[in-house]
């Protein structure tokens, strides 16, 4: 969802890696102010600790040397006294001291050891230990100290060899506490994760905001490209101010207005075409009915003209009916390219509709026509005047090309379809000329198709017969092998069909599924 | 002699169908534009008139309202576009019954005689729906003690569904019945004349008692007042 969201949105990329690397720098630069900070405060108070545990152990020395020397002096009461507490003062950190008998003495004396106030004489680290005992500087380090009663703090230890009269080696160790300094690096800690988290905060809002400056115009512009797609040619962008925005909407909309002036040149254009064609047919009808009355007047008188005159007035006669028929089907064209054409559909016994057509067509003898139909009868709500029409097309192309050979018609319906398939095994077509074959006016053999008549619409005026049902023709041929034509249609009109239950392929699927029609149902 | 008053622009036509219908033994009476068919209405009494629906000056739709106003002969009007909302116009000024450019010259003639054509009374010859009273020797309807007159359209169709009272007619019998058409799916012709039909005779237009439609079928004859 992540990766579909990134290669969508600009916005998304946008912010999401300006954040990124926002998080990045923003860590890395809290990181190395942090340590710079707290190697500066700790340093300082290292520095101090150290000199004053070098100054206090020295003079802790000189009391213990002075107890030799000194009978008033004990030895006990000065250890005591360096074991007291620090008393508390403005310019003195809380400090505690630690005293333990050196390992490194022969006998090991531990009789002095002890620690000031509460502080675990443990605290100090046996690592840290054996580094004092392995020289005589001053050594230091920081370590969390613990109280006997349970209490931890931070603290720098500083420790260094002490003799403890008459010559056992001990070790002493200063520890200051780290509370203030901690309590400062905690605050500046406090502060570095704020101002990041805040800075993180305003620059995403700021690509946000930018990057949206520039996206929301882009995202208008391709949802009324899309609306224009979609068909709304009056819709268009705002203009707002004189920037790049501004100039992206004015040329938008400009381009718009010339498709539309393009569009609707182009609509007028072939609006005046259908027109035309409208007229031109509506205009032909008066002269052309007068014609045919004349023909019918000299028809009945031909017994008084002569052979030629006779065979003058019967070419005539049927010059006439294909005339009138050409221009029935013009009219009929330009109908539906003027989308004026209108279903009438009634509950319609599709197979005594097949019968009809075949009455009406009326072959001949010549041609064997095997009808494949369900024994149950098919009814469809369709318009009965126009699937007569695409079936008398069908099969009077499938009788014109058939060779002498049978046709086949097989009816099958299902819940949603009904399907006609007529079927010849004559000459067929090529690839090539199947992609003519529903073009207006469009014949396949120059040299053999008019026998019949025939206008060279009626395959056209077929197929959008077919998708004025919301249905389907679909033709299927091959040279030599004859062609199939299948007509689909829904059983109730406004529901598009959805499957073709007779394939216009023979091949493909079930093979001559009206074989298996043959065998099951007749 | 039957006389037939054509009316029609184009000259050349009028004339055809002078000759086609003279052939077939009617008196024929050629007219050019609306106002002179009238005028020549009034003065030659025609038993039918053959009307273009687009004529220049009077439209051949008003020609037929003016005629309808004053007589209930019977109107034929032929047009070049039969898909168009003229010929509903023109049925709804009173025409009966239209033919689209370019006809079947014996087609015509048959409309016309099927137009001209006397019913035969059969059986009783007087019919009733509700309160309409139909005498079909004299072709007249009486509703509540008042004449009313119709065309011989209107009377036909209104005896066509009086004959059999409990008979749901459809639309396509009533096209066989009255206007002699087979195979007919024009709906419209029947339907505008049972309008033009209930306004004269129903007291209520939209809620008829004397013709009913049955819906998704056709129409009846309402219950009969006896």
């Amino acid at each position: 969802m992540l990766r579909a969201r990134w290669q969508r949105s600009i916005l998304f990329r946008v912010i999401f890696s300006t954040v990124t690397f926002t998080i990045v720098f923003i860590a890395l630069l809290g990181t190395v102010l942090f340590n710079q900070i707290s190697n500066g405060i700790y340093r300082e108070k290292i520095n101090a600790s150290v000199t004053e545990a070098e100054s206090l152990a020295g003079y802790d020395q000189g009391q213990l040397y002075a107890t030799q020397y000194l009978a008033h002096l004990k030895l006990a009461t000065v250890v005591a006294q360096i074991l007291r507490p620090s008393t508390p003062s403005v310019d003195t950190a809380p400090r505690e001291v630690v005293l333990l008998g050196s390992l490194r003495g022969k006998e090991g004396d531990q009789t002095y050891n002890g620690a000031s106030g509460n502080l675990d004489v443990r605290s100090v680290p046996t690592s840290f230990r054996k580094l004092v005992q392995k020289s005589t500087n001053t050594h230091w380090v920081r370590a969390n100290v613990f109280y006997k009663n349970g209490l931890t703090q931070p603290a720098i230890i500083v420790g260094s060899e002490i003799v403890m009269p008459p010559g056992t080696p001990y070790e002493l160790y200063y520890i200051f506490l780290l509370n203030e300094q901690q309590t400062i690096m905690g605050f500046i800690s406090k502060l570095l994760w704020v101002t990041g988290i805040f800075s993180i905060l305003v620059i995403g809002l700021l690509s946000w905001y930018v990057t949206r400056q520039a996206v929301i115009p882009l995202r208008d512009a391709a949802e009324i490209a899309e609306e224009l797609t979609a068909g709304d040619l009056n819709r268009r962008m705002d203009v707002q101010g004189q920037d790049e925005m501004a100039r992206l909407a004015i040329s938008f909309n400009e381009m718009a207005v010339s498709m539309q002036q393009q569009i609707s040149r182009l609509e007028n254009l072939s609006r005046l075409q259908q027109r035309f064609v409208s007229d031109v047919s509506h205009e032909l009808r008066t002269p052309l009915t007068t014609i045919r009355m004349a023909s019918g007047v000299i028809s009945e008188s031909a017994s008084q003209l002569d052979p030629a005159g006779q065979r003058s007035a019967e070419l005539l006669a049927s010059q006439i009916a294909r005339f009138e028929s050409l221009l029935t089907d013009l009219l009929e064209v330009s109908r539906f390219d003027a989308s004026a054409s209108i279903l009438e559909s009634k509950e319609t016994d599709i197979g005594s509709l097949i019968h009809q057509t075949l009455d009406h067509l009326q072959p001949g003898d010549a041609t064997q026509i095997r009808l494949h139909l369900p024994s149950e009868k098919v009814v469809a709500e369709v318009d009965p005047r126009r699937i007569e029409r695409v079936l008398r097309n069908l099969i009077a192309n499938a009788v014109d090309h058939c060779d002498g050979k049978p046709i086949d018609i097989t009816l099958v319906s299902t819940q949603k379809e009904v399907a006609v398939g007529v079927r010849d095994y004559g000459i067929g077509f090529s690839e090539r000329e199947a992609s003519r074959l529903f073009d207006r006016f469009w014949r396949a053999d120059p040299s053999r198709s008019r026998i019949r008549g025939g206008t060279g619409l009626g395959l056209s005026i077929s197929l959008d017969d077919a998708k004025l049902h919301q249905g389907s023709l679909k033709a299927w041929g091959a040279p030599g092998l004859g062609a199939h034509f299948v007509l689909t249609v829904p059983r109730f009109p406004g529901i598009p069909i959805e499957s073709e239950p007779i394939s216009a392929d023979p091949n493909e699927g079930k093979p001559t599924s009206f074989l298996s029609f043959d065998e099951d149902d007749i | 002699m039957t006389h037939i008053m054509v009316v029609d622009d184009d000259q050349d036509l009028a004339e055809m169908l002078g000759i086609v219908l003279t052939g077939a033994g009617f008196e024929v009476d050629l007219v050019n534009s609306g106002d002179q068919a009238i005028t020549l209405f009034q003065a030659s009494k025609p038993d039918l008139v053959l009307l273009d629906v687009m004529l220049p000056g009077l439209s051949g739709i008003e020609v037929a309202k003016e005629i309808r106003a004053i007589s209930m002969v019977p109107i034929v009007m032929l047009t070049a576009k039969g898909d168009t909302h003229d010929v509903v116009l023109g049925l709804e000024a009173g025409a009966d019954d239209y033919m689209v450019k370019p006809f079947n010259p014996s087609e015509l003639v048959a409309r016309i005689k099927v137009r001209l054509r006397r019913a035969p009374s059969t059986g009783t010859p007087t019919l009733r729906i509700g309160e309409v009273e139909i005498d079909q020797v004299a072709h007249t309807i009486v509703s509540r003690g008042k004449s009313i007159p119709l065309t011989r359209l209107e009377f036909d169709l209104l005896v066509a569904l009086a004959k059999e009272p409990g008979r749901v007619f459809t639309r396509e019998a009533l096209l066989d019945e009255v206007w002699g058409y087979q195979n007919a799916t024009d709906t419209r012709l029947v339907n505008v004349h049972i309008q033009r039909l209930r306004a004269k005779i129903e007291d209520d237009v939209d809620n008829p008692t004397i013709i009913l439609t049955v819906r998704g079928v056709g129409y009846k004859a309402g219950a009969s007042g006896e």
